[in-house]
């Protein structure tokens, strides 16, 4: 249908809306490509770091930053999930089986060849970044939910291929690694020092994905996310970046992995199965994908609910249901979507610019 | 030797015969007409030579070289261009970050514009920049389906109906934007329905049906083609000679 250039219509349809719904559309829309001010990212990314650094120091006790440790490895493989679904629009829901190759690759070279943390992190970084290309062929030929079928056949085929692997993977029980090789003065048994080492990467994984987003290489994926055939007929080749994405994600899952090998110092092929891959995925929606904090507040939210409201681990999947029921019927850009949304209305600015600029949103 | 040059291309979708055969040449300088009844091939054509579809059979050259079936996005960066039927864009990305997109694919090797607001002045879409492309009415979506094509830094710009859906003003507006090409070095070759504004608009029509070509000149040869008469109007049933 024919629409005329005027937005007179518009205005009137937007004052026709209950003041609730228009609340509602407000916290609920999806504000991704609209930047907040140079100046609140600043601050916000040094009140994070602030509160991340002092974290071990706050006297929060032993369990407390064992499940610190858990969510921050758990982030950093969620942002290279937030790379590829986020920006990329390419979901997966058998990530966790990219993290166990990455652990399995360091703990077979740990067993095998002797290699210690820090030399066999690259190898298992560049498996997992290969096998993230191999299992992303078949998005040249699928896409959106027959892709994600394919992942979740791929976690299925990793859990069975390392049970029945003998000694070489360890069988069900799984394999036992020594401590992170220690540094001149740091020594990674002590639990602190293996949080800042994990916080260090997890740092270095949120500084890539914050150059990433407002790169050329960033735009160049959500354009493939938005429109794959107008992303072609501009040049751009989809084929080649859709590998490329999954690969960088898998760079993530590598490092993810062998730091949850080097912090848990024994594996399991349970540990990379059906199950925590949902997780992931639970995750990265929870949080938000398109959003620079969003993983990292899924991982937050998913790893802490059962501490703090004292689930066991069948309550806390009906609770994770519940959550993620919520998120897709009131957040469908994730908890991060709602907290820019709140803060957009609280400073009177419009989180998302319709036409006509910014007055839209005060109305 | 023209820019571009279609020789002998063929197109089958299983057994229906889409492009039988079709000979073109289009050069940069100025604006050439596709028209045709629907189902003539014409938004086949565009397919065929920019990549989104095999060709079945024939050569499609640009600018000498053999381009035909190299993929889509290949033959975008040789700066052939085409927008789509359906007003495409990036709806989820502002109108900025979607002109932008396209700028920097098209800066590889030097394109023509300076920065993506250039773009945005020239189809007039500038105070739009931090819209979110999907919010936008249906006539400055066409407006920017064009800016994004001209991201590429285009020398021949495919355009797939660029009038549907528009009205009468806006229509007319944007044929006024699109007659700016082709002194600015950027060659244009149209699909439209609109007989009246072809006719102003192009240099050259090329009149395709059931996949062949049936006619090729000025506009006004071609409207008077008994041919192209009987093609758009029917078979001549003894019309009154008033």
């Amino acid at each position: 249908m024919p629409v005329t250039d005027n937005s007179a219509g518009k205005t009137g349809a937007a004052t026709g809306r209950t003041r609730a719904s228009h609340r509602l559309a407000l916290l609920t829309a999806d504000n991704a490509s609209v930047p907040l001010p140079a100046s609140v990212q600043a601050i916000t990314a040094i009140l994070l770091a602030v509160l991340l650094i002092a974290l071990p120091w706050l006297g929060l006790g032993y369990r407390f930053l064992s499940i610190a440790i858990t969510t921050l490895y758990t982030a950093i493989g969620l942002y290279g999930l937030g790379l590829q679904f986020g920006q990329a629009g390419i979901m997966s829901v058998g990530h966790a089986a990219l993290m166990g190759v990455g652990a399995y690759a360091s703990a077979i070279l740990s067993v095998q060849l002797g290699l210690g943390f820090w030399t066999s992190l690259p190898f298992a970084m560049a498996l997992s970044a290969i096998v993230g290309g191999v299992i992303g062929l078949p998005t040249l030929r699928v896409g959106g939910q027959h892709y994600i079928i394919i992942t979740f056949c791929f976690c299925a085929l990793f859990v069975i291929v390392l049970t029945n692997g003998g000694t070489f993977t360890g069988s069900a029980t799984g394999l036992d690694v020594g401590s992170v090789t220690p540094l001149p003065g740091i020594n990674f048994d002590k639990l602190s020092n293996n949080y800042y080492l994990v916080l260090a990467a997890l740092f270095l994984a949120l500084a890539a994905t914050y150059l990433i987003g407002i790169s050329r290489y960033g735009r160049t994926l959500r354009a493939i996310r938005e429109n794959e055939q107008l992303a072609r007929s501009v040049g751009i080749n989809v084929d080649l970046h859709k590998l490329g994405v999954l690969m960088v994600s898998g760079l993530f899952a590598g490092l993810a992995g062998v730091l949850q090998l080097y912090y848990l110092r024994h594996i399991s092929p349970t540990l990379f199965g059906a199950f925590p891959s949902l997780y992931l995925a639970l995750m990265v929606m929870l949080g938000g994908a398109r959003y620079l904090y969003g993983p990292l507040i899924g991982a937050v939210i998913v790893n802490f609910l059962p501490e703090v409201l004292n689930l066991d681990p069948v309550d806390s999947r009906i609770a994770y249901g519940i959550c993620l029921l919520l998120v897709i019927l009131l957040l469908p850009g994730g908890v991060g979507a709602g907290i820019k949304n709140v803060y957009c209305a609280l400073t009177g600015g419009s989180g998302t610019q319709t036409q006509g600029g910014g007055s839209n949103g005060r109305a | 030797m023209a820019a571009l040059e279609v020789r002998g291309l063929r197109k089958q979708f299983g057994g229906v015969v889409a492009l039988n055969g079709i000979d073109l040449d289009i050069d940069t300088d100025r604006v050439v007409g596709i028209v045709g009844p629907n189902g003539s091939g014409k938004t086949t054509l565009f397919n065929v030579v920019t990549g989104v579809h095999p060709a079945t059979g024939g050569t499609v050259l640009w600018q000498g070289q053999d381009i035909t079936n190299i993929g889509a996005h290949r033959i975008a960066r040789k700066r052939l261009v085409r927008t789509f039927q359906q007003a495409m864009s990036f709806p989820g990305l502002t109108v900025g970050e979607n002109v932008r997109i396209a700028w920097e694919q098209g800066r590889r090797g030097g394109g023509r514009w300076a920065s993506p607001g250039t773009i945005l002045d020239f189809v007039g879409l500038a105070p739009l920049g931090r819209a979110i492309a999907g919010s936008l009415p249906f006539g400055s979506l066409r407006r920017l389906g064009l800016a994004v094509a001209l991201g590429v830094s285009p020398e021949l710009l495919l355009l797939d109906e660029p009038g549907a859906g528009l009205n009468d003003s806006e229509a007319q507006a944007f044929a006024a934007v699109i007659a700016q090409l082709p002194p600015q070095g950027i060659g244009v070759c149209l699909i439209d329905h609109d007989m009246d504004m072809m006719a102003d608009l192009c240099d050259r029509l090329v009149v395709l049906d059931f996949g062949t070509k049936i006619a090729e000149g000025p506009p006004a040869e071609v409207l008077a083609d008994p041919k192209v008469r009987e093609v758009y109007l029917g078979p001549d049933k003894k019309a009154p000679a008033s």
